[in-house]
């Protein structure tokens, strides 16, 4: 059993600590009293992953067992997570694909013909083949690819059914195959709080005319946290939404749950406490360190994206979306959680080389303000862990950098942000132009990239972070596209600091929250 | 780009010459689990190496220690009653304290004295653990975890040595004097054998937390020895706490009272006591006990600095 998260009073004895910082990383020494928010330690991995998907199979949770709802003559579809989950992409088999197979064992020993897989991506950019036989296996993607494994179209009209509206007048479009099938089995990987659940099917399986409802300023302003559900005024939308899906058609969910082991062993002091390193461990750092400063860009961009993480998988529950997810959520937070007393005045975050939209591509600056003021802000259950009015400081260099193929909407984006960054103002101003743009459909559709509107949602995400705070500022980043952003860059912390004491003063309260591996600060 | 130097530097900060860093206070709670490998002590309490101790002790420690403090010892007489083993109960805020003490003791007692180090400080590192154990006879004491408790001291007094041990667990941070753990007067309960009471005035302002050599001008540092206290047939192991903490406290305030305001001071139960997480001055200069509550960190280390009042003889009896 791994030892539970804890916070760290940095004092005189504390070492200089790790600090991601895009593709790269450094130690970083803190200011003597900052606290520093350590995940707990990883959890042992199911060691018979196999037996543990055939028990939740039979045994779920508000649902007869998966055997008894296959049927000879019944349309099934196998819907799951794209490749934005979980990150980094886990050493193969990926559990998907173990779990899938399982589901296909039952279905092809009960009779069903009617098979189809579809990868639920939304908005994302479709997974190409190589990343969709990663997913499923070489057994599953030979069977099924091309004509029954396919990604979700969210811009295919033929294949969208409107299903209705709910209590608040949100409508409800998703993938037609999935409404017509008498079940569908979704197959989930919950990396974190604010995956699973409803937002599943809701979500990976809709369209643009569906997303809207939640994916807005307004809602994700009162998703606070978005990896809290029960605080989310996002997740309660997509609960409004399972509702009408689950008047349609029967969901079967299988949410499976990882520990906290997303480097490879060579990467090993990434995950441990710097206190503890031993000279491999620092010999490691270092050789690492030289190496990846010394490589050229698109090597190093090659090896960070080929890294694999060794997950090992801590649960596996299946049944009934509403019932199955408090046990999600429980192994989320056994793994995850850590209990911090007050808010700071000043949060550091040091962000990795990964977020769920750069999987073999680039971050660009919208996603690494996505990554960070979305994703790792909202890192948080109760309150927020830096307080109202203070300041956050990012470290990552955030180069200009955009991938014409998967990101070409953000590229245009980017320009946009030259006349404003605010988020209420790019929305009504300029969403459904972008979303509605034939061109990035086309690419959608017919090429690898993201969605037109795609771009909106990733500067909404951190719209609750940008409303809550009164500074934000990046420690190596590029000094003109922080600038675009509305942000302010620094060449060290001190720098920042020293930029921060406008605000927060000289001798502020600092937290450092001490990810990846993924740290859920309970904020008392 | 960062140069290699400065990110070995960078690397190295904290760490000692094996690649260690100790571990941050808050982390203590969840340090790993030790591997149960204690630092071998028992070569170093042999008699050719007690014979080396004492040259290295007399002949280089005390002659330095002596050259940049002004040791001034009191209540020696008291150790003539000290016959087999006892444990020496003194406060702790300078590592100057333990060879301060041991120049004070006679040679009877040194030679048979081993002295209680924290496991996690002093045998963290081979080296420093072995320079330790030679110098100063030390043996591992775990401060916190799992092994707490577990030190060779009970094996140690039922050998026939004498142990000089910090019931305070650590060095003072401010100079007052803070809580006893119950640990020396479970041993002293469980073994039968006296503790001889010491308290130190003067160390932490030598050489305070932080400092590696004493601050020059040959500060005055007391070393006051108290009568041996045997734990009372009825009396319970955190009464012999209690009664420990007071005699330490009462021998503090002798720099400031003097021996029999002292005696009085406690007598009428006005000394301050550190009690919990509440750490005392038992007196001031000026006689009455120091102040309690949320003092000032810098009010707290200036009186634990204060230069003492009388630096002539001892006084008995005072106006």
């Amino acid at each position: 059993m791994g030892r539970p998260g804890f916070v760290l009073d940095v004092d005189e004895r504390t070492p200089p600590l790790l600090m991601h910082q895009g593709e790269g990383f450094r130690l970083e020494r803190l200011p003597l009293g900052s606290q520093v928010i350590y995940p707990p330690e990883s959890l042992p991995g199911i060691v018979n992953l196999d037996g543990a998907i055939r028990h939740a199979l039979a045994h779920p949770h508000g649902s007869d067992p998966l055997p008894q709802l296959l049927r000879r003559g019944m349309r099934l579809t196998i819907v799951f997570d794209d490749l934005s989950l979980p990150l980094p992409p886990m050493r193969t088999p990926d559990v998907r694909q173990r779990v899938i197979e399982q589901v296909l064992e039952l279905a092809a020993a009960a009779g069903v013909d009617d098979v189809e897989l579809i990868a639920a991506n939304s908005l994302h950019r479709r997974m190409t083949p190589a990343e969709l036989k990663r997913t499923v296996g070489e057994r599953v993607f030979r069977a099924f690819y091309p004509d029954h494994l396919r990604n979700h179209d969210a811009e295919d009209p033929a294949n969208l059914v409107h299903l209705g509206t709910t209590p608040h007048g949100e409508d409800v479009e998703i993938n037609r195959r999935a409404t017509e099938s008498d079940l569908i089995v979704y197959v989930n990987i919950t990396l974190t709080a604010m995956s699973g659940g409803s937002k599943s099917v809701c979500v990976g399986l809709a369209s643009y005319a569906s997303l809207r409802h939640h994916h807005n300023v307004h809602t994700l302003r009162h998703s606070c946290s978005f990896n809290d559900p029960s605080s989310s005024a996002m997740h309660h939308s997509y609960d409004r939404m399972a509702d009408v899906i689950g008047g349609h058609v029967p969901v079967f969910t299988i949410e499976t749950t990882l520990n906290n082991e997303p480097f490879p062993a060579a990467l090993r002091f990434l995950t441990r406490r710097e206190w503890e390193w031993n000279l491999t461990d620092q010999a490691s750092y270092l050789a690492v360190k030289r190496g990846n400063d010394l490589a050229s860009p698109k090597l190093r961009r090659r090896i960070w994206q080929g890294t694999e993480a060794p997950y090992g998988v801590t649960g596996v529950h299946a049944g009934a979306p509403s019932q199955v997810h408090p046990h999600t959520l429980a192994a989320v937070h056994r793994q995850q959680l850590t209990e911090v007393s007050g808010q700071a005045d000043v949060a550091l975050f040091g962000l990795p080389y990964i977020c769920p939209y750069n999987v073999n591509s680039i971050m660009n600056p919208i996603l690494v303000m996505s990554l960070g003021l979305g994703y790792f802000f909202n890192l948080y259950r109760g309150k927020p862990i830096v307080r109202q009015g203070g300041v956050a400081i990012f470290y990552h260099p955030m180069p200009p950098e955009f991938h014409p193929v998967h990101h070409p909407s953000y590229i245009d984006f980017y320009e946009l942000l030259a006349e404003t960054t605010d988020p209420v103002m790019l929305e009504t101003k300029y969403e459904k132009q972008f979303a509605t743009d034939p061109w990035y459909t086309h690419l959608y559709r017919t090429s690898y990239a993201y969605h037109g509107v795609h771009p909106f949602y990733m500067w909404y995400w951190g719209a609750h972070a940008m409303q809550h705070l009164d500074d934000v500022i990046f420690v190596g980043g590029n000094r003109s596209s922080t600038a675009r952003l509305g942000f302010r860059a620094a060449s060290s912390l001190a720098d920042a600091l020293e930029l921060a004491s406008d605000t927060v003063g000289r001798n502020p309260q600092i937290s450092y929250l001490h990810a990846p591996p993924l740290v859920l600060a309970d904020v008392r | 780009m960062t140069t290699l130097r400065d990110e070995l530097r960078l690397l190295r900060h904290g760490r000692n010459w094996r690649g260690r860093a100790r571990v941050p206070r808050s982390a203590q709670r969840w340090r790993l689990p030790d591997d149960g490998d204690d630092f071998p002590t028992a070569w170093a309490r042999t008699p050719a190496l007690g014979a080396l101790r004492h040259v290295l002790q007399h002949g280089v420690l005390k002659p330095v220690v002596w050259s940049q403090v002004r040791p001034v010892v009191y209540g020696r007489e008291y150790l003539d009653s000290v016959r087999g083993p006892a444990v020496f109960v003194a406060n702790h805020s300078s590592h100057l304290d333990t060879p301060v003490i041991l120049g004070a003791l006679p040679r009877r007692i040194t030679e048979n004295l081993a002295v209680g180090a924290a496991a996690d400080y002093f045998f963290d590192s081979r080296a420093i653990a072995a320079a330790t154990t030679l110098l100063f006879n030390a043996f591992p004491v775990e401060r916190r975890g799992s092994r707490r408790g577990r030190s060779l001291a009970a094996k140690l007094v039922d050998e026939g040595w004498s142990l000089l041990l910090y019931p305070e667990g650590s060095r003072t941070v401010d100079g007052w004097l803070t809580a006893f753990k119950l640990g020396t007067a479970q041993l002293c309960a469980m073994k039968r054998v006296p503790a001889v009471p010491i308290a130190l005035r003067g160390t932490f302002a030598a050489m305070p937390r932080g400092r590696r050599w004493p601050r020059p001008g040959r500060p005055r540092v007391t070393v006051r020895i108290g009568r041996p206290l045997h734990i009372g047939a009825d009396e319970t192991v955190p009464e012999f706490r209690a009664r420990l903490v007071r005699a330490v406290a009462t021998l503090w305030a002798e720099d400031d009272l003097g021996w029999y305001r002292a005696l009085r001071a406690a007598a009428d139960d006005v000394l301050a006591l550190p009690a919990g997480s509440r750490s005392a001055l038992p007196t001031t200069a000026s006689g009455q006990p120091a102040e309690e509550g949320d003092m000032a960190a810098w009010r707290r280390v200036w009186e634990a600095t204060r230069p003492p009042a009388n630096d002539g003889p001892r006084q008995v009896w005072t106006d």
